[in-house]
């Protein structure tokens, strides 16, 4: 065999890496502008409103099992 | 009018009952011509020629002109007793599927086509056979392996990535399997007698390090098809043995302290950062690698169509129909090259021990890499969840979390992991892209 493979091997893998983590190391920059940008341009509107529902939930959750509890007593 | 419309009826009925007269003096000529070829037999040779065309008969006395599916001559071994061995291993694919449930999905239409491929005289998996006409709809042409990855798309959430985007660093770190186990393969392909392996076929062998399957089955039809029974099926186990190969790796290179570190909750990612995401991607995609676009772009298809949000319909089919019914073709196509005069060289050894080596520094060096990202100031990272850079999702990220919970129990890693391990998915996808482009 005229080349030599295991150096061929080793270009492979340092131009495979390479490209991989430049890939993502831009990935990662571009994200994070991203969101800055995201943030900074389009607030999330619904951010307020979410815990709201939550709570709404919660209260009928509670009031849904306080009342099969006190039915479970009297049972 | 009525009258008029009787009449017309009568007509027509005359018509076609004209037709009809003449068609059967047609049929009467080619019958006559068929009974000429068939020649009447005595009953002793009519039972001997069906003896002849019988499985037993095949299996024992090889037919000398019998052609493989690529046309070439066999070995009678490959006729016989191969073959034999072949479908004895698809019986135990089977109960490793079922029984032990390791990606049944795959491996069920895998070993049922590896099934039907070895069966003598009926020829399934050749040219015309019916799995090698679903080998050649979108195997040999890499179209199933693209349409997996819009499935797999569909199904991703790059949430926990976007909350944490320095986790990708992980995934790559774990593309080193491939391109490690590459220089292994051309090393011992070079230096000894072990095995004798293209720098293709290296290349299409070390990729199972991704711990891709689609992205394996990609490269192998585009690299180094006469191998790609043995890579699919290699890639798919080993995906499935995720549980089994990783958790040893991943506590022999940390320490007690290291497992039990705690990471920050997630931040919130709203909907807009979602839907941009697949975007960007394929933008420095397009930028960066072309080359890596055919699997890159099929996932962000997937996925730009789920975080949309306003084709729900379309994302369903992603994600149950479509991708099933590629996942049965791919199956069976990938099924059909585990016939014996393929897969039973001593080649498939040497692909299954170089895949296991691949996976495992892949886990290795996601491990690694976290380690090497907690030297520097910032918050913490939990080594455990660089094994799940190689992507195998989500099993590779269940596996972080289960190791993770015995240490500690209210150690939740499972969302921190996905990061590490969806940006695999992107980083093999970048790997391949490189391999291919390297080979053009």
């Amino acid at each position: 065999m005229d080349t030599n493979l295991v150096m061929e091997g080793f270009k492979f893998m340092a131009l495979g890496m390479g490209t991989v983590f430049l890939f993502l190391i831009i990935l990662i920059v571009m994200m994070n502008v991203m969101s800055a940008v995201l943030h900074k341009f389009f607030p999330e509107p619904q951010a307020s409103l979410e815990p709201s529902v939550d709570t709404k939930n919660n209260k009928k959750i509670i009031a849904a099992i306080s009342a099969a509890i006190s039915h479970h007593r009297q049972g | 009018m009525k009258f008029f419309v009787i009449k017309l009826l009568a007509l027509l009925l005359f018509t076609f009952g004209a037709l009809h007269a003449s068609a059967p003096a047609q049929a009467e000529g080619a019958s006559t011509l068929k009974e000429e070829t068939y020649k009447s037999r005595p009953f002793s040779e009519m039972i001997t020629g069906f003896l002849q065309s019988t499985g037993i008969n095949a299996l024992m006395n090889p037919n000398p002109n019998e052609l493989n599916s690529h046309g070439h001559a066999m070995s009678d071994f490959h006729k016989t007793w191969g073959r034999v061995v072949m479908i004895l291993i698809t019986f135990l694919l089977f109960w490793l599927a079922i029984r032990k449930g390791f990606e049944p999905l795959l491996l069920l239409p895998i070993a049922f086509g590896g099934l039907l491929a070895n069966i003598p005289v009926a020829g399934i998996a050749g040219d015309d056979g019916f799995l090698g006409i679903i080998y050649h709809m979108g195997l040999s042409n890499q179209l199933f392996p693209v349409l997996i990855f819009m499935g797999v798309g569909a199904m991703t959430d790059f949430g926990p990535l976007l909350s944490n985007p320095k986790t990708a660093l992980l995934g790559g770190a774990a593309q080193f399997g491939i391109f490690g186990t590459l220089v292994g393969a051309v090393a011992l392909s070079q230096y000894t007698e072990l095995f004798n392996f293209t720098i293709q076929q290296a290349s299409a062998i070390s990729i199972i390090g991704g711990a891709d399957g689609p992205t394996s089955i990609f490269i192998a039809t585009a690299l180094a098809p006469e191998l790609l029974g043995a890579i699919a099926v290699a890639s798919y186990s080993y995906m499935a043995m995720v549980p089994i190969i990783q958790p040893p790796i991943m506590r022999a290179l940390t320490t007690d302290a290291e497992r039990r570190i705690k990471m920050t909750t997630l931040r919130h990612v709203s909907r807009l950062e979602k839907l941009v995401f697949p975007i960007l991607v394929l933008v420095l995609a397009i930028l960066v690698l072309p080359e890596s676009t055919p699997l890159i772009g099929a996932f962000m298809f997937g996925n730009f169509l789920k975080e949309s949000g306003v084709v729900e319909r379309l994302n369903d089919t992603l994600q149950n129909a479509m991708i099933n019914i590629v996942t049965i073709f791919l199956g069976l196509a990938v099924g059909s090259k585990l016939a014996a005069d393929q897969f039973l060289v001593p080649d498939t050894l040497a692909i299954l021990a170089l895949g296991i080596i691949a996976f495992s520094m892949g886990t290795a060096a996601g491990v690694i890499m976290a380690k090497i990202m907690n030297l520097f100031p910032g918050h913490k990272i939990n080594p455990l969840i660089g094994s799940a850079g190689v992507s195998a999702v989500p099993m590779a990220a269940r596996v972080s979390n289960k190791v993770g919970m015995e240490y500690d129990r209210n150690n939740m890693l499972l969302m921190h992991a996905m990061g590490p391990n969806v940006a695999g998915v992107i980083g093999s996808a970048v790997a391949a892209g490189v391999l291919i482009s390297l080979f053009q």
